[in-house]
């Protein structure tokens, strides 16, 4: 059936026949239509059902704003996108969409129940009902609500494409390519500025795609469209975004626009980004975003082939498209009756004009009768009757907003509704200009930007052809001197709802078509007391469907208004915010998906590790290796073996990652005094310190072994994921606090490789590779640094221990890392040479007592609180912190100490964050005196070992503590936390 | 600094392993990692600029943003008392000499900081556009001339930006982050090779 394909009429290629399928039926098509168009082409009208009521629903708009014809769009595994709008889906060779909201299928559909008994779900009503009993709301109430209520169900695979994204810069952005627009862009684009034009829809030209009668300067609407756009394409300062919707507007002008790139095509390169993201940074933004028809709120205003009258236009002219045979019109705004003479120019009977109004132009009027159309002033459509499409009107005379004849019925197959004209102010409101109300347009245009933006055309309250092409002109720096042969815009009236013959009770006559808000449910939420459009908004949900209110928002203003009887000022607007239309997760993603999402920092050793089967952590952005199993080994024997064999042999471990800062100047030491708590004024060049670092509260925040190169140059190394935090911190005090100090902070991080060797082979392996360097105990001894080369490559070697045993750590530039770390696992061969990861690495340190600066401490522990009062200078005058630390609660008994914990049951590994009590059994809620830090398993001990933060811990050594788990209190004795070597002996084997 | 004998036997990995699509169709665009260079971080006071340059003849420019490059040598400077200097690594020996003369008059800070940083090379008419991609600035011609240079973000990574050329950039970025740069560099270089779309004017 393809009777409502007009030939002669509409932009698409009419020979060009591409198939489709919806709901599994095969239609025709031409290239060029939407699916909406394509639909109605076949006389389709039903498109979808209502999101509450399961309405049958046709489509009701030709743009972004369709409220009713949300589809599936289904292009494979990966590519199903629910609640797209069928007017803006191109249609190409074998798409396939679906239908939603309905079971078993759009023409029966189950859930259409809800509408027989609507009047149990009035506005509000999941917060009246369902309340009882209480435990159904979880199971039985809210999964119904949502099975019957809704969209498309969310695609469940994971999205396939992919997409991109890129920051662009303009001198002025025109959002929106009708005449206004492309007005605004030519004349701006004359003198050389960067110009960015784009427009959400395949074609440029908005209103003038549909107007192919109209005149300008001498050329049809259509010559002058091409040509102006030929002119655009030949500027080089000037880029053209069809497809592209502008979809936020940020502060100073910075706008986020959405490419569909593949949507429309055939043949999908899988290769190609389905969207793009561009960022855009605008000089000027001018906004010609055109206006939306608004419907007439009457009785049975949704039935399928109820659509706006500007949509029907548009099917005509731009589609070549008849909505309908036998077409009736009810309007309240002159711009109907346009449409009403083109579509009986192209050979649809118009049943009728009803017209609200009592009087009409008599131009209009005159215009009507060549065309033998009716007219019937001051008349009302009462109601609609048919099921799945119209079938006929019921119209009746009208006085004061009261019925006063009998309805009489005429037939149609679509009617056309025209309620008056929206500026859509949307991306001038997301910047925060204000709006001012127009009674005589009933409705708001912009007022005072915020922005350096200018709105032209009918988004400016600008109506009519020759008013917005000058307008942009001007905007875009130009003179505005158009000449069209369009005729004066029109006037007409909005209205709030209009009256039925029906009991008004039983009737339903929708504001917001998307979310199955009616007249009544606004004025029931004004009858329980909301009286602001933002609470009245949230009580019917209307204007809060994802087509945010397009075509119902100013029509709900309007009347709870009229209930509220004040003015639409003081009742109030809703709020615009971004985005303008549904936007992917994926162009908001952009090239970030997946792996992309955030950087992965890897060592120069990393690969080795990896290829040879490391398990590993995230730490901070770093991935390091946790632990290196063998042959099916699980974590607590692989630390086990490696812990073993660094103990007794030689490990190796990659300490790459640890943050490194190079403190160069002649105040270096005088800088590094004010920034940790030691002293550094003695420490010689070529030895090394343990440095303590406090923020201004007296807290620990970082620490690291810290190497005096030189009596002006330091090698500070802080923890892995305080360095970006520490060296942020130190520049910010020199800048702001010592700018005085002839000082120098580089991160060297990354410069530099770190092998660490420990054990009690770690020198007799290091000893022949090494060059320049004295490496015995009594030249190299422990806590000293030395340059010198290793295999050829210079290194600063540090002879510093994490571990307890012998160490070495080996810095060479990061390029060396690998190359180096394999020539050494090859020459520790004969010493049993293990590589460990960071968890062996904890092991060792905690059976030490070293602390884990953000495991031991968490941002409350002072240098006391740690047992860390060695580090602390006495004699220094300051340092950061050194202030906090003499407040009063910082030396106030009752402070948590670091301690270490022994459980009576050696086999016990606590959970490290278990909480400690000082008596068994005590009733919930009981008194918690601490917490288990550090917990592991201990090789060398044979047993298990933790750490704790306990209130006075340290005078309770010897004591027992109890640790309550879910199912048994643990019992732990407090104990130093140095449980291996507490001499230190094993740092001097030879 | 190392002399002939003992030159290492070790080699170097940037860990940066770039996708053939990466090297575009002509000499003239793709994007390549530049082979190891020698990088300097030099810091000093400002007031010292000119008597620094003309102890080390090394071109230091003044204004923050902008480079000087000179045959294998650039020097970007990057902040107030801010330079990077780039260089072929056959001049890390003369450099050094250079670098102990500065120290030895001068109040300064010099750091090796050859393998913190990777470069990259990016050239071709879509050169600005890829960097667009996850840098927010402007980097128009009028807006960022030839020469110009700056510290800036590409998404959450910090790199270094220079324009050598109309359509040919050096970006320096830290070595850990480079696989994940080059991968935003792959994926737009196999966006751009897939025809181009039909609508659409300027670039």
């Amino acid at each position: 059936m393809t009777g409502f394909r007009k030939t002669g009429c509409g932009r698409i290629a009419e020979a060009q026949v591409i198939h489709f399928t919806f709901d599994g039926k095969k239609y025709e098509g031409r290239k060029g239509d939407t699916l909406a168009s394509a639909l109605l082409a076949n006389g389709v009208h039903l498109m979808g059902r209502s999101f509450k009521y399961h309405r049958p629903r046709g489509v009701m708009g030709a743009g972004s704003e369709e409220a009713n014809a949300l589809v599936t769009f289904d292009r494979g595994p990966g590519r199903v996108t629910p609640n797209v709008r069928a007017t803006t889906l191109e249609l190409f060779d074998g798409l396939v969409a679906r239908s939603q909201n309905n079971w078993p299928n759009l023409k029966f559909d189950f859930g259409a129940i809800n509408d027989v008994f609507s009047m149990m779900f009035p506005a509000g009503f999941y917060n009246k009902t369902f309340m009882w009993p209480k435990s159904f709301w979880d199971k039985v109430y809210e999964p119904v609500i949502r099975k019957l209520a809704g969209l498309g169900p969310a695609p469940t695979a994971a999205d396939v494409d992919h997409y991109a994204n890129i920051y662009r810069h303009c001198d002025v952005l025109v959002a929106g390519a009708g005449p206004a627009g492309i007005a605004a862009a030519l004349a701006a684009s004359e003198t050389g500025n960067r110009v960015i034009v784009a427009d959400e829809q395949n074609e440029l030209g908005g209103s003038l795609l549909c107007t192919p009668g109209t005149i300008i300067d001498g050329q049809p609407a259509w010559q002058w469209l091409k040509e102006s756009i030929e002119i655009l394409k030949s500027r080089q300062n000037v880029t053209l975004l069809p497809r592209t919707t502008v979809i936020g507007y940020y502060h100073d002008n910075y706008l986020g626009l959405v490419e569909r790139l593949t949507d429309h095509e055939k043949n999908l390169n899988p290769d190609k980004p389905r969207e793009r993201m561009h960022r855009v940074r605008a000089g000027k933004v001018i906004l010609a975003t055109g206006s939306i028809e608004r419907p007439l709120v009457f009785a049975g205003n949704d039935r399928p082939g109820v659509m706006l009258a500007s949509a029907a236009q548009i099917y005509l002219n731009r589609y070549g498209v008849a909505v309908g045979n036998n077409v009736a019109v009810f309007t309240s705004h002159d711009s109907a009756y346009e449409v009403a003479f083109d579509l009986s120019d192209a050979g649809v009977n118009v049943a009728s004009i009803i017209d609200v109004r009592p009087t009409v132009s008599e131009v209009l009027l005159e215009q009507a009768r060549k065309r033998a159309i009716t007219v019937q002033s001051r008349a009302v459509v009462c109601r609609t009757q048919g099921r799945l499409k119209i079938t006929g009107v019921h119209i009746a005379q009208m006085q004061d907003q009261n019925i006063i004849t009998r309805p009489t019925h005429i037939a149609c197959d679509c009617l056309l509704m025209a309620g008056g004209w929206t500026p859509s102010v949307h991306l001038f409101s997301h910047s925060k200009g204000s709006l001012k109300w127009h009674d005589d347009i009933g409705a708001s245009v912009p007022d005072l930007p915020n922005e350096n933006a200018v709105s032209v055309g009918a988004c400016n309250g600008t109506f009519g052809l020759t008013a917005g092409l000058d307008e942009g002109a001007i905007a875009g720096g130009g003179q505005g001197k158009f000449s069209t042969s369009a005729t004066e815009f029109g006037r007409g009236q909005t209205w709030q709802a209009l009256p039925t013959d029906r009991d008004p009770s039983k009737i339903k006559a929708f504001v917001d078509f998307q979310n199955d808000v009616t007249e009544k449910d606004i004025n029931l939420a004004i009858r329980e007391g909301f009286k602001s459009i933002e609470h009245v908004k949230r009580y019917t949900t209307t204007g809060m469907a994802t087509d945010q209110g397009k075509t119902s928002n100013l029509n709900a203003v309007q009347i709870a208004s009229k209930a509220i009887q004040a003015p639409v000022q003081q009742v109030g607007l809703t709020t615009f915010r971004p985005p303008y239309t549904p936007t992917s997760f994926g162009a908001l993603v952009g090239y970030r998906a997946g792996d992309m999402f955030e950087v992965t920092r890897k060592t120069s050793i990393d690969g080795w590790a990896e290829e040879n089967g490391a398990v590993f952590e995230p730490v901070s952005l770093w991935r390091r290796a946790r632990y290196f199993p063998q042959g099916g080994e699980d974590m607590h024997a692989a630390v086990t073996r490696e812990c073993e064999a660094t103990r007794k042999g030689v490990g190796i471990f990659d300490a790459s990652t640890l943050g490194k800062i190079e403190i160069v100047g002649p105040d270096a030491a005088k800088f590094m005094n004010l920034m940790y708590t030691n002293p550094w004024t003695m420490l010689a060049a070529g030895r090394c310190r343990y440095g303590l670092m406090l923020g201004e509260d007296g807290y620990i925040m970082d620490d690291g072994v810290i190497g005096r190169l030189a009596d002006d140059r330091f090698h500070v190394t802080t923890t892995t994921g305080g360095a970006p935090r520490v060296l942020r911190m130190m520049e910010d005090y020199l800048q702001t606090e010592w700018p005085e100090l002839d000082v120098w902070l580089t991160s060297t991080t990354e410069q530099w490789a770190v092998i660490a060797l420990n054990g009690p082979h770690a020198r007799k392996l290091l000893e022949p590779l090494v060059d320049g360097i004295e490496l015995s105990p009594e030249s190299f001894p422990h806590m000293a640094v030395r340059e010198g080369t290793i295999l050829g490559v210079e290194t600063r070697l540090f002879r510093v221990s994490f571990s307890g045993e012998l160490g070495f750590e080996i810095n060479v530039p990061a390029h060396y890392g690998r190359d180096l770390w394999e020539a050494l696992i090859k020459a520790g061969e004969g010493y049993g040479i293990t590589p460990y990861g960071t968890e062996t690495m904890h092991v060792l340190r905690a059976e030490k007592g070293f602390i884990i600066v953000g495991q031991d401490t968490d941002g409350t522990i002072t240098p006391d609180d740690a047992g860390m009062s060695w580090a602390i200078g006495k004699k220094k005058l300051d340092f950061v912190g050194k202030r906090s630390l003499d407040r009063a609660d910082i030396k106030a008994s009752g402070r948590k100490q670091l301690v270490g914990l022994l459980t009576d049951d050696p086999d016990i590994v606590l959970e490290e964050g278990a909480h400690i009590v000082a008596t068994s059994g005590q009733s919930v809620p009981m008194t918690m005196i601490g917490h288990v830090t550090s917990s592991y398993w201990s090789a060398a001990l044979n047993r298990s070992i933790a750490m704790a933060v306990i209130k006075d811990g340290r005078a309770l050594t010897g004591k027992s503590i109890y640790i309550p788990m879910p199912k048994k209190t643990h019992e732990a004795k407090i104990c130093s936390a140095v449980f291996y070597d507490p001499k230190g002996e094993r740092l001097n084997v030879v | 600094m190392l002399s002939e004998k003992n030159r290492t036997i070790l080699f170097m990995d940037q860990g940066v392993h770039l996708a053939p699509i990466m090297s575009g169709e002509t000499e003239a665009d793709g994007v390549t990692l530049i082979n190891v260079q020698v990088r300097y971080s030099l810091r000093f006071k400002p007031e010292d600029r000119v008597a620094v340059q003309k102890l080390s003849k090394i071109d230091l420019p003044e204004k923050i943003g902008v480079s000087s490059i000179k045959n294998d040598k650039m020097v970007l400077c990057l902040g107030p008392d801010e330079w990077l200097l780039i260089a072929d690594l056959s001049r890390k020996e003369e450099l050094q000499q250079t670098f102990e003369r500065i120290s030895s008059k001068f109040v300064c800070s010099v750091v090796d900081v050859s393998h913190r940083n990777t470069g990259f090379s990016i050239r071709g008419p879509y050169a600005e556009t890829m960097i667009n991609t996850g840098c927010p600035l402007d980097l128009s011609i009028r807006v960022f001339p030839i020469g110009r240079c700056t510290r800036t973000v590409y998404e959450s990574t910090e790199i270094i930006v220079l324009r050598k050329g109309e359509a040919e950039f050096h970006v320096e970025v830290w070595r850990s982050f480079a696989p994940y740069l080059s991968h935003f560099f792959e994926k737009f270089m196999m966006d751009v090779s897939v025809p181009q779309r039909e609508t659409g004017g300027g670039k």
